[in-house]
């Protein structure tokens, strides 16, 4: 466990909003350290501050407290070393999939063959493989979303946030989902921060589950999840920790 | 071989006939406009001409020729008035919404200007273009300019201040710099809404042309139809009417053509 290298930690991080004139405390003096190439969920009640710690450490917001660091180094805004998987897909209904995939690279003015070599990589990483130049409107939910994967894994981030990824996508999608999302981390591990409101998603692909708080966001608990992959959702110890962790989650108001 | 009957369900059968029946209707409808016509040219005839009256002018029209210019040759000389007010009015209108509609403060420097300058119908410029240019091909352009000029502007503005904040926060993910959020994320995404614009100024244009060549002009639709109606030929007036009405429609649909190869996009499935 000590050994374990810390890859990003978050020090007291508070954020509010004003709303109607009155301040909204949206997180509350969080800090939190997240290992090298682990699997780390973000599990709260809904609407409680989740996706404004995922925005600030990706540098989408920036926060009022707190200071950020990578390998022990302190940053500021969004870094190339973070990629994002975002919540409502935000693929680009004007690029193909291989336009979109290679994004990252081509922002940061790679050249078009090397760019499609590593994504086309990841392309088929994802399954995707046939449907390089197709647009996201021919595409099913589930494929948007893998697409939105491969897109944060070509610009080759160090640090993978991801913000209800499958929260749009029906049950049965949303299952073959989890069991794809951790296939692709099996092979290519990275660190990755996964933000749910969904218990068994969190026990089914968490190392670690962050529990947070009702609004204003705190850390209420941190649990290690010790079972092997792939997990069984219904196995005892997973139902067991299922209870647990429900018992101690606050209801979303 | 043995050919297969496929028998239809007594639903699907309903489903069939209806189809059909979609496909009947637009024909029933111009029968009965073409119905309507005749009754009316029957009532009325000396003031309303039938369909084969029309059509009789119309090939008068192609043995002698007004202004020895025949019917398609007035045509494209309305059409080659407003193509050169369009590459004028699409690139300009183009740009200067970009600029005002990305750039707030450019925006609230030109906008107040550009809105007032709108509140003015572009054929309420004729008067004062005429008095100042004349009647030459030149300011019959500039009417048609102000014309199309308007809604590319106002549509361009309106689709790059409502970039979708999404798209411009994977931009800020993937560490985009200002130029690539321009032209690799605002632009595109505010393309239907230029093209809507694009769509508006081609009506717009097209109805503007008009209206200045019948103020005066030596050759066009325009003047076409005020010829007509100056020496009472209702039926030229007929066939220029429905000639303005057909190069419009064929206007609409070249931009629909061209909306979906530039925006293969925006293509239904």
């Amino acid at each position: 466990m000590d050994q374990k290298k810390i890859k990003l930690s978050i020090k007291n991080i508070s954020h509010g909003y004003i709303v109607n004139d009155d301040v909204f405390q949206a997180a509350s003096n969080i800090s939190l350290d997240v290992y090298d190439n682990e699997f780390l969920v973000i599990l709260g009640p809904g609407h409680c501050g989740k996706t404004v710690l995922l925005n600030i450490i990706s540098g989408l917001e920036e926060a009022e407290v707190g200071q950020k660091e990578i390998d022990g180094q302190p940053f500021k805004g969004s870094d190339k070393r973070i990629g994002m998987v975002f919540q409502e897909l935000a693929l680009m209904p004007w690029k193909t999939v291989m336009a979109n995939t290679e994004f990252g690279p081509q922002m940061a003015g790679m050249s078009k063959q090397q760019r499609r070599k590593i994504a086309q990589k990841y392309i088929d990483l994802v399954g995707l493989h046939g449907f390089e130049k197709s647009y996201p409107n021919k595409l099913s939910g589930g494929m948007k979303q893998r697409v939105g994967i491969a897109r944060a894994y070509t610009n080759e981030p160090e640090i993978l946030l991801m913000d209800e990824p499958f929260g749009q996508l029906d049950a049965q999608t949303r299952y073959a989902m989890e069991e794809e999302i951790q296939r692709i981390w099996q092979q290519e591990k990275r660190t990755i921060i996964f933000v749910t409101n969904n218990i068994e998603e969190a026990i089914y692909l968490g190392d670690r589950i962050v529990l947070l708080s009702k609004c204003p966001a705190q850390i209420k608990e941190i649990y290690d999840v010790n079972l092997p992959r792939p997990r069984d959702s219904v196995s005892p110890e997973f139902l067991g920790l299922r209870k647990q962790i429900s018992d101690n989650t606050d209801l979303p108001l | 071989m043995k050919k297969r009957t496929v028998k239809l369900s007594v639903a699907e059968q309903k489903q069939h006939n209806l189809e059909i029946i979609y496909k009947l209707l637009p024909i029933l409808s111009f029968l009965i406009l073409i119905g309507v016509w005749l009754l009316a040219a029957s009532v009325e005839n000396a003031r309303f001409p039938s369909p084969t009256a029309v059509w009789e002018r119309y090939l008068l029209l192609c043995e002698k020729p007004i202004k020895k210019i025949g019917l398609l040759g007035h045509v494209l000389t309305s059409l080659r008035r407003v193509f050169i007010a369009f590459a004028i009015a699409w690139s300009s209108g183009i740009a200067f919404g970009i600029l005002t509609g990305w750039n707030k403060k450019m925006g609230a420097v030109l906008n107040p200007i550009f809105n007032a300058v709108r509140a003015v119908p572009p054929l309420a410029w004729i008067p004062l273009i005429t008095i100042m240019f004349g009647t030459g091909e030149g300011p019959k352009i500039l009417v048609v300019f102000i014309g199309a000029f308007m809604p590319v502007v106002v549509n361009t503005q309106a689709g790059m201040s409502n970039i979708k904040q999404l798209y411009l926060n994977v931009g800020t993910i993937f560490n985009a710099n200002k130029y690539q959020r321009l032209f690799q994320i605002a632009i595109p995404s505010a393309l239907d809404a230029i093209f809507a614009g694009l769509r508006t100024s081609v009506s717009s244009g097209w109805m503007v042309v008009l209206a200045a060549e019948m103020l005066g002009a030596k050759a066009g639709v325009g003047f076409l139809i005020t010829r007509g109606m100056e020496s009472g030929d209702q039926a030229l007036v007929l066939i220029s009417m429905i000639c303005i009405g057909l190069v419009g429609a064929l206007l609409a649909i070249v931009m629909q053509i061209m909306e979906g190869v530039i925006c293969p996009w925006t293509r239904k499935k």
